[in-house]
């Protein structure tokens, strides 16, 4: 077995200068020998986590349109008050957002405010590897949702023929830190339609391919071998993949932007039955320096349509109950804009976890708008708690095998 | 003492087996120079070579064919007569249209290193069409062309001051009263230093110093006093009144900067997660030539361990490299206009790297489906028949594209005539050789000969006339998609 999950497990001691790893970072998570928690959690659930790449400005995503100093601080660029979409008396969602306004008024949406972590990072690349490592102190190679899937599939069968491979998929073309575990491969999916070998009629062809990725040998350059068997699990994944998903019907229209299509095919993949548990999905370019509002309207506008039909089309197909989707962005954006109105890098911001399991409502205190670090939000929720949360109570694995430090739960599941 | 942070480059862990002799690592290497060498030679410093180019390079002998890398006398192609090239640096150019601009001199032209070094420039200063106008653009990749193997401290300067820079990292907005941080903290994050060798307070000092370096309304650099900040700022521990060049100049003056640079250098050139040592001993060179890029590639390319076997094919090939290889192996004269879209899924559309920091390269072009990729195009290619429109990214497709149905003119006719007539293991060989120096072990040969042999549904007989236009172009496909012709 080699890919990259086992090179990298051999540079973690480099990555980790001088530090003593916790035993989960280190351990080659054979079979798990525990059992996993919650016997009253459906084992079919499945995580979508969003990933909203560039730093999204939560203070114009959920806006805190009561607070004087929000408009005075953004004279430019602020919500105004008769457009936003108001949750309480406090705060409301950009107006933008109708789709998820709409989720939350059911009851479907739970907004995580102020959430960060100390001595946040404002680095994209920093910052991304924090929140997908779950590892701010330290640099470390697998991701979160890496840890899990390594306890949930056994060292073992992990490349055997047996071995589901789409237990985590990633929509998109490359796969994200969050996703790098030490001994599961996780496919990255474009499309459906691109995900197989096509060599027409010439079926000969397509099986020779597969004895043509038999066999790297000892002492040759480490990349021979990830190649090969990554080739060997895209050979046979395009012909599951396609098998299988063949027979799903959609029933929603969706949106047409990038983003939604992706929600699409994890809504067809979720009704699939090919045993998927994770999904990660992107929407990008939220790193908005510069004339920010028609950027990250635009985005917002994508996440709200995306997510409500998926949601839409889960319920149709009798999968709303056991999909629940977490949002995400490296950081916030600094509390005042800058002079080309638009937002510098800057730190805590909510988070989405959404659902028809989902107890909605509101989370977490609001950062104060005056009480700021370095002109920059103070957290109050660690993410760690977060994704811990998701871990014991939506997945049924012990937060404590997979995220360094205890952190407490919140109470969104 | 400063260090390189390389706790967050996915190339850790793929430095290839065995031992660096760093005593002779970079003294001049005086073994064999035969096609394997050339190639090698070839591939790294370009886009691919043709058996003809692995040839020629191999008659000149390691010096000769380094020096005409460095120094390429043939004159270059006119690529004015490119059909777009007119509309490229009008505000309205499509993105695709630049795009295509690029692959296709990459393509054609004479001059590979140069425009191997441009694309390591595009990756390392990473710009992108998302937020950057396409005419911009393609003025900056003119830009890093035209200083490809010049020096890097001109280089840096001409960036800063450079208008799609200037728009990608906002410094155009960075004005006294509210200096932008963006490019400050890039241009040591990213550009020269890397992460961890320098403060917050840096970044700071360094935004100050930038402010007023601006575009007039005409979209190019001007320097506006009034928007300056010229009082005293002290920045990686040197307190003065500076401006943007003193910045960049106490920068490259760093000796982390050049062990950064050439870090960089040596896993684009040689291989993943060079030795400390071998990354010092560069850093020296660079040092001592004054940030000669030409005289620091040169002394890369001519080294021991850039022909070492632990260098041979021991990079993946970046999706570009893999592509345009594959183009010029076939013999496509024209880039194919559903390049873009393929390149999109095998994670490289060029002039929108996914972010600052450009292309991760290394493990992260290996993917389930970017492989799947790369196997499909092959197959596309060989067979060379028109595509789909639809088969290209929705986003970036162009609406009239002009050559669709290209062809390649490496036909199976082509192919039995290099091989001397219609027998199956001569037709092999001359592909393998062709195509990939015959780095292919004899199971695999075994393999091949049993497609060309094999009878099936589809192609009731074995390999004759009857069928050998299919049997080739199958048998290319299949030599194309092996391991590796992944691997550079």
């Amino acid at each position: 077995m080699a890919s990259r999950r086992v090179f990298l497990s051999q540079s973690l001691g480099v990555a980790v200068l001088g530090g003593t790893m916790p035993s989960f970072f280190s351990q080659a998570a054979a079979a798990d020998p525990l059992p996993a928690l919650g016997v009253s959690i459906d084992p079919r659930n499945v995580l979508v986590v969003v990933q909203m790449g560039g730093g999204n400005d939560g203070l114009n995503m959920v806006v805190p349109y009561s607070d004087d100093a929000y408009h005075r601080v953004r004279p430019a660029i602020a919500i105004d008050d008769k457009s936003a979409l108001k949750i309480d008396e406090r705060i409301a969602l950009n107006p933008v957002m109708g789709g998820l306004n709409e989720l939350f008024k059911e009851g479907n949406l739970a907004i995580v405010q102020g959430v960060g972590y100390p001595n946040p990072n404002r680095s994209h690349f920093e910052a991304t590897q924090i929140w997908e490592t779950a590892s701010p102190e330290r640099p470390v190679s697998t991701g979160w949702l890496g840890r899990y899937l390594d306890r949930i599939v056994p060292a073992s069968t992990a490349d055997s023929a047996q071995a589901n491979l789409f237990t985590a998929v990633t929509l998109g073309d490359t796969v994200p830190a969050a996703m790098i575990a030490q001994h599961v491969d996780v496919p990255a999916i474009g499309a459906l339609s691109t995900f197989q070998y096509n060599s027409g009629k010439d079926t000969a062809s397509r099986l020779t391919a597969g004895r043509l990725y038999d066999g790297a040998r000892a002492g040759q350059s480490p990349y021979l071998e990830m190649i090969e068997t990554t080739a060997r699990t895209a050979l046979r994944g395009g012909d599951i993949l396609k098998a299988k998903i063949a027979s799903y019907k959609k029933t929603v229209t969706y949106p047409t932007d990038a983003f939604s299509q992706q929600l699409a095919l994890a809504a067809q993949i979720i009704g699939s039955d090919v045993g998927t548990r994770v999904i990660f999905v992107s929407i990008g370019s939220f790193d908005t320096h510069a004339g920010q509002r028609n950027q990250q309207d635009r985005l917002l506008g994508y996440l709200s349509g995306g997510l409500l039909a998926f949601q839409k089309d889960l319920a149709a197909h009798g999968n709303a109950d056991r999909t629940l989707v977490l949002t995400f962005s490296e950081f916030g954006r600094r509390v005042s804009q800058n002079a080309s109105n638009g937002t510098d890098h800057g730190t805590a911001m909510p988070m989405f976890a959404l659902g028809a399991k989902v107890k909605g409502g509101v989370y977490g205190e609001h950062p104060s708008l005056t009480d700021l670090d370095h002109g920059d939000l103070k957290y109050n929720t660690d993410f760690r708690s977060v994704y811990a949360t998701v871990l014991e109570k939506w997945l049924a694995r012990d937060p404590s095998q997979i995220i360094s430090g205890g952190f407490g739960q919140l109470a969104f599941v | 003492m400063s260090k390189l942070d390389t706790s967050t480059d996915p190339q850790v862990g793929f430095r290839p087996p065995g031992t660096l002799d760093i005593a002779t690592a970079l003294e001049r290497y005086n073994g064999p120079f035969g096609r394997r060498q050339a190639a090698h030679l070839a591939r790294r410093t370009g886009f691919g070579p043709t058996p003809a180019e692995v040839d020629g390079l191999a008659a000149h002998g390691v010096e000769g064919a380094v020096d005409s890398l460095l120094h390429p006398r043939e004159p270059e192609i006119d690529f004015t007569s490119y059909p777009d090239s007119a509309k490229l640096f009008d505000p309205k150019v499509r993105n695709v249209t630049a795009v295509m601009w690029w692959l296709d001199r990459m393509l054609r032209t004479k001059r590979p290193l140069v425009e191997k070094m441009t694309l390591f420039w595009h990756g390392h200063f990473a710009t992108s069409i998302n937020k950057v106008p396409a005419n911009y653009m393609v003025g900056q990749i003119d830009l890093f062309r035209s200083q490809a193997l010049g020096n890097f401290r001109t280089l840096l300067l001409s960036v800063s001051k450079d208008p799609a820079m200037l728009i990608w990292l906002d410094n155009r907005y960075n004005f006294a009263a509210h200096p932008n941080e963006n490019f400050a903290r890039e241009i040591m994050e990213l550009f020269a230093l890397g992460l961890g060798n320098y403060t917050e307070d840096d970044i700071k000092a360094g935004a100050r110093a930038f402010t007023g370096w601006t575009l007039d309304k005409d979209g190019h650099f001007i320097f506006r006093e009034a928007l300056h900040d010229p009082g005293m700022k002290t920045f990686l521990g040197r307190t003065g009144p500076w401006n943007g060049d003193d910045i960049i100049n106490i920068i490259v003056a760093q000796p982390i900067h050049q062990r950064y640079l050439c870090r960089n250098l040596l896993e684009y050139f040689v291989y993943s997660d060079p030795e400390p040592a071998l990354v010092d001993a560069l850093a020296q060179v660079y040092a001592l030539s004054g940030y000669d890029i030409a005289k620091t590639v040169g002394s890369i390319i001519r080294s021991n361990v850039f022909y070492s076997t632990r260098a041979y094919r021991a990079l993946p090939k970046s999706p570009i490299e893999f592509t345009l290889g594959l183009l010029r192996y076939m013999d496509v004269k024209q880039v194919p206009a559903d390049m873009p879209g393929w390149l999109f899924r095998m994670g490289q559309y060029p002039l929108a790297p996914p972010s600052v920091k450009g292309w991760d390269g290394g493990p992260t072009w290996i993917s389930t489906s970017t492989l799947l990729a790369r196997f499909n195009l092959v197959n596309r290619v060989v067979k060379a028949a028109p595509p789909r429109p639809a088969a290209a990214a929705p986003a970036m497709s162009p609406a009239s594209a002009p050559n669709l149905n290209f062809f390649a003119a490496m036909t199976p006719d082509v192919v039995v005539a290099q091989a001397g007539g219609l027998d199956p293991g001569k037709v092999l060989e001359t592909i393998v050789a062709g195509a990939l120096q015959d780095d292919v072990t004899s199971d695999v040969r075994q393999t091949l000969r049993d497609y060309l042999n094999s009878t099936g549904a589809t192609l009731p007989v074995p390999f004759g006339p009857e069928n050998y236009q299919e049997k080739v172009r199958g048998v290319l496909a299949l030599v194309l998609n092996l391991p590796s012709n992944q691997l550079n």
